[in-house]
C-alpha cells in the first residue's frame, strides 16, 4: 500500500497552504493526551442502564427490588419519575422532541433505556441494572420501511415536531402516520421526459444502517453547583446541547455549562442528543453528579446510520445527454426522529446527481420504524442516494455504450450551471475531481481482464453534497502581550484537525509561526456559540470567523502602531517581527506594542468575529430554491479490482480519490481526510452491516460487526487535492470531511459491474452476495 | 486484595476487586493510553506489553500480572524510535487508537528487525483504526525500522 501524506513542515510566513504538523501529535502518539473521559470531574454516582428487551411494547410495571438490594446501589430512576419532574420538556430531539432519556409508558426499540440504577461504582451500577425485571405488553412492532408505510401500526400516536424548524410545524399532532418527513422536488416533466426519451434505466438499491465505530466510546458527566449545571461529555454539538439541556430543564443558558475535549472519533455519532439529556435531568432532578459510561455494545444501540431505500430512473436522449432523472427515496430513521428529518430534505434533495437534467422529480422521506434511532454520519444521508444516483449512470452510460467517465463528464454540472434544485453552481469542480482520479488510475490503459479465477474491472462515480446551511460560528481571538494567541472557538477537534488548520488561519493573518496559537477545549462558558462541529463545515464557516477575528486585530494592531510612531495606519504593515512603517521604516514588536499600550506585562487585547450563512427556503411544491446552499462539496473516486469468481472476494489495486476543497490550508490533512473518508467508504462497499432479526441487533460488537482492517488496504491509495477557490472561503477554503466518502461504494461497485457484468443494488458487496450473484448469472 | 504491579520500570502498590481486569487498574492508575474500544479483545486500542508480549488488557486479570513487567506506549518516551517515526509520519488523526498500535509496533520490532509490508500489515490486524490512518501506519513502523542499523 502507497500513499504520499506528509511534507513535513516550513515557516516561512505563509502558514496557510502548509502542512503543519497535527496539533498534540506527540502526546497522542505517546497516549498522555487527556480526552473527554480524562476530564477530572467531581467524584459521581455510576448510572447503569436497564434497557429494552422488545421492540414495541408498553410498559405494565417495572421491579427494581432486587436491584436496590444489592450494596452501592442508591436510586433507581425511570422515564415516570422524570417525567414527574419534567414533564413532556423531557421528550428532546432535534428536529422533533419525540424522544424521552428514559423510555415512558412505552419502548419503541430493543435497547432504549427502561430504567436507570444509580451506585457508587460502574461495576454495581451495570450489575443492579440486570436485576431489573419490567413486565411489558407487547404491540405490533414496524420492523422495516415497507411495514411502515403500508401497515396501520404507529410507532408514535402523533407527531411532535421540535420548534427549531419553522417549515415542521405544520406536523404537529398529526397521527396515523409513519412518515415524519417528506421533501419533494420537482422541476420540468419528469413522467413526459422518461417516456419521450430515447434510453431509461431503472433501479431498486439500498444501503444498509451501519455504525459509526468511533473507537472512544461515549461518555458524559453532570453535577449541580450553586445555581448551575456542569456538564462534561463526548459531543461534537456543545453550542446545541447546552441550549436543549436548557429548555429541557427550564434553565437560563449561564445555568448550563458544557465541555468537551478532543474526541477519539466520532464521524456524526456524538451529535445532538446522546447521553446528555439523560444525565442532565438525573443530575438536576436528583441534586446528585453522576456519570455515565457506555460500552461498546451501548453504542451500537445508541445511534446508527439510516438504511436507505432508492427507487430510481434516468433516461438520456439519443445524444447522450440525461433527459429526466426520478427518485424515490425513503430513509429508516428508526424510533426517534433525531435529525432524519433534515436529512431526508437536505440530502435527498440531490438524489439524481450533480448533473444537468432538466426534468427531475424526487420524493423523499423520513420514515419511524421500532429499531435504533437512526441519525447523522458522515455524508448526512448523501452516501446512500450516491449509491444510487452513481450506479444508474453508470448503468445508462452502458446502456448508450458509452464510456462511463465521458459520459458523466458531458451531463455533469459546471461552474454557472443551474442544479436541478434551482441553485447556480460555484467552486464545485466534479470534472476536474473525475479526470483527476480517472488518470491516477488509468482509466484510459488497457487493463488485462481475466487472470485464473481473477476477473479485472474498472470504475468511478462522483459526489455531490450540499453544505448544511443556515449557520452560526463565532471567534473570539486573544493576543497576548508575549505575542502568543489564544483562540476561543467552540469547535470540537475529533480528528479532523481544526485545531491545527484554525491556529495556521490566525498565525498566517498576524504573522505568528508555528505554536504560538494555541485553540482553547469548547466550554460553553467560554467559547461562543458555533452551530455544530459536522458537515464539513468548519474550516469555511468557523474559518472565516476566525481569519475575520485575526484580521480585525491586525488592525487593532496597525492602528495602535501607527499612533505610536505618529505616522498613518495605511503606510504600516504586520510583518513577522512586528508592525513595521514603510515611510520611517521603525519596526515595533507585537511584544513591545501591547506592553506600551497597556503599561503592564501579560496584558491581552481582544477581537471578536461572527460569520453567519443565509439561505432560501425551498419551495414546498417544487423543492426549489435559487440559493439552497452556502456552497457544494464534489468529489470524485475511481478503482480497479479484481473479483475472484470462485470466493467472491474483492481485491483492490488501486483506489483514487479527489475531493475539491477550494484551497487546502494544510495539504497534509486534507490528504488524511480524503484517504479516512475513502477507508471508510470502502468499509461500506465491502463490509459494514448492521443486521436486525425482528427488530434485535444481531451483530451488535466487534466481535461481529465486520469494518476495515489494516489488511483490507488496497495495494495502493491516491488522494488527489483538486483547488478551485471559493469566492467567499477563507482563503477561497471549503471543507472536505465528507468528500473522500461520498462516491467510494459505487466506484467499487461499478468496477465490479465491469469485472463480472452484474450490478449489485446491495449494500456491502460481501463475498456471499458476489457469489450468489455469479450464481444466478450463470442461470 | 493488594498487588504490586511493574508499570514502565515502577513498582505500583494497587488495591484490585476481585476479578479486576489490567485495563481498568492501569487507567485507574493515570496511564490514559490504555482504553477500552470493544472490551472483547476485537479493537486493541488496550493493548499493553506484559513481558514484552502484546496483551489485550480488557481481557486480561489484573492479578494474573504480578511480577509482570507491564509496558504501556507513555512509558516509551518521545524519544523512542516508534513515537518519533509517528510523530514524523503524521501517523494519526484522531490519535486514539494509536498507542495500541506503537506498542504493537514496538512488539514486531522486537522480534523482527526488518519487517516488511506485508509483515506490519500481518502483525497489526487486530488492532482498528476508524479513522483509517492505516498508510501512514505503516510507513512510520517502516520508518522506525529502517533506523535500526542492520
Ligand atoms: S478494548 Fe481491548 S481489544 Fe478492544
Ligand atoms: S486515529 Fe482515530 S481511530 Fe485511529
Amino acid at each position: 500500500m502507497t500513499s504520499e501524506v506528509f511534507s513535513g513542515e516550513s515557516y516561512d510566513g505563509n502558514a496557510v497552504g502548509q502542512s503543519w504538523r497535527r496539533a498534540n501529535s506527540e502526546s497522542k502518539v505517546l497516549g498522555t493526551f487527556r480526552y473527554t473521559a480524562d476530564l477530572p470531574v467531581p467524584k459521581c454516582l455510576y448510572l447503569g442502564v436497564h434497557r429494552a428487551s422488545q421492540p414495541h411494547a408498553s410498559i405494565v410495571n417495572i421491579d427494581a427490588e432486587g436491584a436496590m438490594a444489592i450494596p452501592g446501589v442508591v436510586k433507581v430512576i425511570t422515564g415516570a419519575d422524570l417525567y414527574d419532574a419534567l414533564g413532556e420538556k423531557m421528550l428532546t430531539g432535534p428536529a422533533f422532541s419525540d424522544q424521552p432519556p428514559i423510555a415512558w409508558q412505552r419502548v419503541r426499540y430493543v435497547g432504549e433505556p427502561v430504567a436507570v440504577v444509580l451506585a457508587t461504582d460502574l461495576a454495581t451500577a451495570r450489575a443492579a441494572a440486570d436485576e431489573i425485571y419490567v413486565e411489558y405488553q407487547d404491540m405490533a412492532p414496524v420492523l422495516d420501511i415497507d411495514a411502515a408505510l403500508e401497515g396501520h401500526d404507529y410507532v408514535h400516536d402523533e407527531l411532535r415536531p421540535s420548534v427549531v424548524f419553522q417549515d415542521l410545524r405544520q406536523l404537529m399532532g398529526k397521527r396515523n402516520t409513519n412518515i415524519n418527513y417528506e421533501y419533494n422536488l420537482n422541476r420540468g416533466d419528469s413522467e413526459h421526459a422518461h417516456k419521450t426519451a430515447a434510453t431509461t434505466v431503472n433501479g431498486e438499491f439500498w444501503t444498509p444502517p451501519t455504525s459509526h465505530v468511533a473507537i472512544e466510546l461515549f461518555s458524559a458527566s453532570a453535577w449541580t453547583e450553586e445555581t448551575h449545571l456542569e456538564l462534561v461529555s463526548t459531543t461534537q454539538t456543545p453550542s446545541y446541547v447546552r441550549q436543549a439541556i436548557a429548555t429541557m430543564l427550564n434553565l437560563r443558558l449561564n445555568q448550563v455549562r458544557v465541555r468537551t475535549l478532543g474526541l477519539g472519533g466520532s464521524f456524526g455519532s456524538k451529535m445532538y442528543d446522546r447521553l446528555e439529556p439523560l444525565v442532565a435531568a438525573i443530575a438536576w432532578t436528583q441534586k446528585l453528579p453522576v456519570r455515565l459510561e457506555l460500552t461498546r455494545e451501548e453504542t451500537f444501540v445508541l445511534t446508527t446510520r439510516h438504511g436507505v431505500a432508492v427507487s430510481s430512473r434516468m433516461s438520456a436522449d439519443s445524444d447522450g445527454n440525461i433527459v429526466a432523472a426520478t427518485a424515490d427515496v425513503r430513509y429508516d430513521t428508526g424510533a426517534y426522529a433525531d435529525i432524519g428529518p433534515r436529512i431526508a430534505a437536505k440530502s435527498g434533495m440531490v438524489a439524481c446527481g450533480p448533473y444537468r437534467i432538466e426534468n427531475a422529480k424526487i420524493r423523499s422521506r423520513c420514515i419511524y420504524t421500532n429499531k435504533p434511532s437512526a441519525g447523522p454520519f458522515r455524508g448526512f444521508g448523501v452516501p446512500q442516494v450516491t449509491w444510487s444516483h452513481e450506479s444508474l449512470i453508470d448503468d445508462l452510460a452502458r446502456e448508450l455504450g458509452e464510456d462511463p467517465a465521458g459520459f458523466r463528464k458531458r451531463n455533469l454540472l459546471r461552474e454557472g450551471d443551474v442544479a436541478p434544485i434551482g441553485t447556480v453552481m460555484h467552486s464545485a469542480d466534479f470534472i476536474g475531481c473525475l479526470d483527476a482520479v480517472t488518470e491516477a488510475i488509468g482509466w484510459n490503459e488497457p487493463l488485462e481482464r481475466r487472470e485464473g479465477d481473477w476477473k479485472w474491472g474498472r470504475g468511478v462515480a462522483v459526489g455531490i453534497k450540499a453544505v448544511l446551511t443556515p449557520t452560526v460560528s463565532n471567534a473570539v481571538l486573544q493576543l497576548n502581550q508575549d505575542a502568543s494567541a489564544t483562540l476561543l472557538i467552540s469547535t470540537v477537534e475529533m480528528g479532523q484537525g481544526s485545531d491545527t488548520i484554525m491556529a495556521q488561519i490566525v498565525a498566517d493573518v498576524l504573522n505568528l509561526g508555528p505554536e504560538r496559537v494555541r485553540v482553547v477545549n469548547p466550554d460553553t462558558d467560554v467559547t461562543p456559540y458555533d452551530t455544530i462541529t459536522a458537515g464539513s463545515r468548519s474550516t469555511y464557516h468557523t474559518g472565516n470567523a476566525v481569519k475575520m477575528a485575526a484580521e480585525t486585530m491586525r488592525d487593532k494592531l496597525i492602528e495602535i502602531a501607527a499612533k505610536q510612531m505618529g505616522v498613518s495606519p495605511s503606510d504600516c504593515k504586520l510583518t513577522a517581527g512586528g508592525v513595521l512603517s514603510s515611510s520611517s521604516q521603525r519596526l515595533i514588536s507585537l511584544e513591545d506594542l501591547i506592553m506600551s499600550e497597556f503599561g503592564a506585562a501579560g496584558t491581552t487585547m481582544t477581537a471578536e468575529a461572527n460569520f453567519t450563512t443565509e439561505w432560501i427556503p425551498y419551495d414546498k411544491e417544487t423543492g426549489q430554491s435559487t440559493k439552497i446552499t452556502e456552497h457544494w462539496f464534489a468529489g470524485a473516486a475511481a478503482a480497479e479490482l479484481a473479483v475472484d469468481a470462485r470466493t467472491g472476494r474483492i481485491r483492490i489495486r488501486h483506489l483514487a480519490v479527489a475531493g475539491d476543497v477550494g484551497r487546502a490550508i494544510n495539504p497534509a490533512l486534507v490528504k488524511q481526510q480524503l484517504i479516512g473518508g475513502a477507508i471508510m467508504g470502502m468499509g461500506h462497499a465491502l463490509f459494514d452491516e448492521i443486521v436486525f432479526d425482528n427488530g434485535q441487533m444481531v451483530n451488535g460488537t466487534l466481535l461481529d460487526y465486520q469494518l476495515p482492517s489494516i489488511k483490507d488496504m488496497p495495494e495502493k491509495l491516491t488522494p488527489i487535492i483538486v483547488e478551485n477557490p471559493h469566492r467567499t472561503g477563507p482563503f477561497g477554503a471549503k471543507g472536505v470531511g465528507e468528500t473522500g466518502l461520498i462516491p467510494i461504494a459505487p466506484a467499487i461497485a461499478n468496477a465490479v459491474r465491469d469485472a463480472i457484468g452484474i450490478r449489485i443494488t446491495t449494500l456491502p458487496l460481501t463475498p456471499e452476495r458476489v457469489l450468489t450473484a455469479l450464481a444466478n448469472q450463470g442461470k | 486484595m493488594n498487588l504490586t504491579l511493574n508499570i514502565n520500570g515502577t513498582a505500583h502498590s494497587v488495591d484490585i476487586v476481585e476479578g479486576e481486569l489490567l485495563l481498568d487498574v492501569l487507567r485507574r492508575l493515570g496511564f490514559t493510553s490504555v482504553r477500552e474500544g470493544c472490551g472483547v479483545g476485537a479493537c486493541g486500542s488496550c493493548t499493553v506489553l506484559v513481558d514484552g508480549h502484546s496483551v489485550s488488557s480488557c481481557l486480561t486479570l489484573s492479578s494474573r500480572c504480578a511480577g509482570t513487567e507491564i509496558q504501556t506506549s507513555e512509558g516509551l518516551g518521545k524519544d523512542n524510535p516508534v513515537v518519533r517515526a509517528f510523530v514524523a509520519e503524521g501517523a494519526l488523526q484522531c490519535g486514539y487508537c494509536i498507542p495500541g498500535f506503537v506498542m504493537m509496533a514496538t512488539e514486531l520490532l522486537s522480534e523482527n528487525l526488518h519487517p516488511d509490508e506485508k509483515d506490519v500489515a500481518d502483525h497489526l490486524e487486530g488492532n482498528i483504526c476508524r479513522c483509517g490512518t492505516y498508510p501512514e501506519i505503516v510507513k512510520a513502523v517502516l520508518a522506525a525500522a529502517s533506523g535500526i542499523p542492520k
